[in-house]
């Protein structure tokens, strides 16, 4: 079965009325996992889009078809833990978390899950902040952004930080398996979650770029569009970590400048020319850290 | 019938926790309560203890992995004190409102700054609103006990909610006395294995936990809540009753009455200081004051009624608290006692106490000056102001 | 229903909210230009494109209109007509 076939003929165990915005790719995203993970899965979503969206559900209604639980914000991976301890390795014990509740205040328990080697998958969809409370600025916000916690004025430039790299600091850890994904490339999104799903021997690690159309300023029909521009100007580059094997899954020979992406949205509407090259050059960075890693110097 | 050790009051609630056969076991180290940790996992590295144990990075954590193993149906248990009681207690508020059934051992500790490492009730008391049950022990013995029968209770049915077991620091959890073990076969027949119904994560049975919930909703559940915890009194009563039993020890559920039968005046008092205070009542005695000692077991749900029963008669009572309550000048359990015979029609001279905080000692002299204070209100002296044990 | 009010859990359906009324926009696929290769199914956010003998129809009922399908055809066979237009 080729991933469209997959996507197509998997059953959809996400209820099909969330109210995500039009063109969230979170939801894409989740819909996608659940495909793939299946029906053996029990599902874990702290506070955040896909919680405020019903994916968890609302009264005596479930908003998944597998057993689902809201997590607090920062404890995510900790619950994960203790699920995963009660059943034993028959059941796959995922969560789908958001950048905030991942790289900020759940960081601890998911630092100590993947230092423990929980067999766990942890997925963080980053949509470079809080967007469920109204974009406020978390870790995984990419410098320049405006945000309503960085606002632009007389003073304020936006976030004044650069990105936190999450998915390399989690590489750190020495996880079973880890990857970074886009929506914009399904088929290599799927063949990392069917690899992520077939992993029995440790923590993994999943993270998914998620442009968020309502909090970035972009149209919603271009969230694609808006993902893969950021693989194609190495701001998401698509890799996987296979036991501590890195490689680069969609190598990117001829990087663009992260202006072309830049110039897609509302957040980063007021970037000076220097604002971008602060974060060219630190792409240009993390890149070849990677490329390192992965053994192409 | 078990076999009787010397040990001290954290390796007995290790004790107590792996004869009731927890599945999962989560916790982080603190003082005074770090040798639970250990003792649990030296009986887990002897093949003594069949949980698997989770070392967690923080309290936090640790309250969290037993909630996420005890929404898929495991036993479980943790331990903690002070500081890390109170990083838990986002997780902890979430275990007791999800009705999630446990029991946590809580070497009690004053809360810091000052800072401090030593014995107090102020941690488990400033949570005392947490939705948990809390009940306090005098001794390692009651301790070990409690435990087991802290699963009984918190597992019943017309309950589901988790329990504290709190016992003070140093006082008790480093101190070594005579406790007896039972034997597995006797703790098996008394706490049977627990399954889990009202919520469970299995993929065979597709669930949300805790989805949304409107206001409406919301008071429905407190409301369950709430009754749930009157119901506890009972089960309290019949676990006392049938651990007595079956071990040969009886408690007497919420509350322990000594040589309150007769007397005019009597001392409050809740954990390790109760051995002192039935000492300073032997004292008394002896000397024609008719004194008695209501130890109160169960500080959540409070038990009013059994409180007034005891106190209905009595013409003065002093309540001892290691602990306070910021804008009161009393400690808790003055209030909660003023509270119940408020409630319940009664009008009782009293006097509030505050003594034993950061591990300050209570001495049998400051007990029996309470007493002494009592004697005198008895014989007509006001309602006194907050009575502060100092050196 | 008759409910133990015990712990908030969600077993009695499936939550779902009516996302086709959030349409201003619907996606309309030309079957002149299509050439079945399924990018727009794997695309759409909310599950609404399917195969069905063979070929890959639109389902409207919890489609929002956010365009994804449209923006990423490669035979820009999708248009977005405004609602009520066709």
């Amino acid at each position: 079965m080729n991933y469209i076939e997959l996507l197509d003929k998997k059953p959809d165990l996400v209820t099909p009325g969330t109210s995500a915005c039009q063109g969230c790719p979170a939801e894409l995203s989740l819909r996608a996992t659940l495909k793939v993970l299946g029906e053996n899965t029990i599902m874990c979503i702290p506070p955040g889009c896909m919680a405020g969206a019903g994916c968890v559900g609302w009264n005596f209604d479930s908003g998944l078809k597998v057993p689902v639980h809201i997590t607090l914000l920062d404890n995510t991976a900790a619950v994960l833990t203790g699920i995963n301890e009660a059943h034993g390795r028959d059941v796959t014990v995922a969560a789908f978390a958001g950048d905030g509740a991942t790289s900020d205040c759940g960081f601890q328990s998911l630092s100590a899950t993947a230092e423990r080697g929980e067999n766990v998958i942890y997925i963080c969809y980053d949509n470079e902040g809080y967007m469920n409370t109204g974009f406020q600025r978390s870790g995984s916000t990419t410098k320049g952004s405006m945000t309503s916690t960085t606002p632009v004025g007389e003073v304020g430039k936006g976030k004044e930080q650069q990105k936190k790299d999450l998915p390399l600091i989690m590489a750190m850890h020495n996880p079973a398996y880890l990857a970074t994904l886009s929506p914009s490339h399904m088929s290599d999104f799927v063949k990392k979650m069917e690899k992520a799903k077939s992993i029995k021997d440790g923590f993994v690690y999943l993270h998914i770029f998620s442009p968020c159309p309502t909090g970035w300023g972009f149209d919603g029909a271009k969230s694609i569009e808006v993902a893969r521009k950021a693989v194609e100007t190495n701001i998401f580059p698509l890799y996987e970590v296979d036991h501590g094997e890195y490689k680069l899954t969609v190598p990117n020979k001829n990087p663009k400048p992260v202006s072309e992406l830049f110039g897609m949205m509302k957040k980063f509407r007021h970037v000076s020319e220097q604002g971008i090259q602060d974060v060219q050059n630190y792409v240009d960075k993390k890149y070849k850290t990677l490329q390192a890693l992965v053994g192409q110097e | 019938m078990g076999k009787t050790i010397a040990i001290t009051g954290n390796t007995a609630a290790a004790l107590g926790a792996a004869l009731s056969r927890p599945k999962v076991i989560a916790a982080y180290p603190i003082t005074p309560q770090s040798s639970v940790v250990e003792y649990a996992a030296s009986m887990i590295a002897d093949g003594q203890l069949q949980s698997s144990m989770v070392q967690v990075e923080s309290e936090h954590s640790a309250m969290s992995v037993v909630q996420g193993a005890a929404m898929a149906g495991a036993r479980t248990f943790t331990a903690t004190s002070a500081q890390g009681l109170a990083l838990m207690y986002e997780p902890y508020f979430r275990m007791s409102t999800l009705r999630l059934p446990m029991v946590m051992a809580v070497a009690g500790r004053e809360m810091t700054a000052p800072e401090t490492i030593w014995s107090g009730h102020q941690d488990t008391i400033s949570v005392r609103d947490a939705g948990w049950i809390q009940i306090y022990v005098e001794d390692n013995q009651e301790a070990l006990d409690m435990i087991i029968q802290g699963y009984k209770l918190a597992e019943d049915k017309d309950v589901l909610i988790p329990v504290n077991i709190c016992y003070d620091g140093f006082y008790i959890s480093h101190l070594y006395e005579g406790v007896n073990i039972p034997e597995q076969s006797e703790v098996d027949a008394y706490l049977p294995p627990y399954k889990q119904e009202h919520v469970i994560l299995d993929p065979e049975k597709p669930m949300a936990v805790d989805p949304m919930t409107p206001g409406n909703l919301v008071m429905k559940y407190r409301k369950s809540h709430l009754d749930a915890m009157q119901r506890a009194f009972a089960v309290l009563d019949k676990a006392d009753k049938d651990f007595g039993d079956q071990f040969g020890r009886y408690y007497g559920g919420t509350v322990e009455e000594y040589k309150c039968d007769d007397a005019d005046i009597v001392l409050i008092t809740m954990g390790a200081m109760s051995g002192t205070a039935k000492a300073a009542v032997d004292e008394k005695r002896a000397q024609g004051v008719k004194v008695g000692l209501l130890k109160i077991r169960m500080m959540r749900p409070f038990p009013k009624q059994q409180v007034a029963k005891v106190l209905a008669d009595k013409k003065a009572y002093a309540v001892i608290d290691k602990n306070v309550v910021f804008g009161w000048n009393t400690g808790a359990v003055y209030m909660e006692t003023q509270a119940a015979l408020n409630q319940l029609g009664y009008k009782i001279a009293s006097l509030p106490v505050i003594g034993g905080l950061g591990g300050a000692d209570i001495s049998l002299e400051h007990m029996t000056n309470v007493i002494e204070k009592l004697e005198k209100m008895n014989k007509g002296d006001d309602e006194q102001e907050c009575y502060w044990l100092e050196d | 229903m008759a409910r133990d009010f015990i712990t908030p859990k969600g077993d009695e359906g499936i939550y779902q909210i009516d996302t086709a009324s959030w349409r201003t926009y619907k996606p309309v696929m030309d079957k002149d230009i299509c050439v079945e290769c399924g990018i727009c199914l794997t695309y759409c956010p909310v599950n609404s494109i399917h195969k069905e003998n063979e070929k890959y129809i639109i389902d409207l009922s919890y489609c929002k209109g956010c365009g994804i399908c449209a923006n990423e055809c490669p035979k820009k066979a999708i248009d977005m007509v405004t609602e009520g237009d066709k």
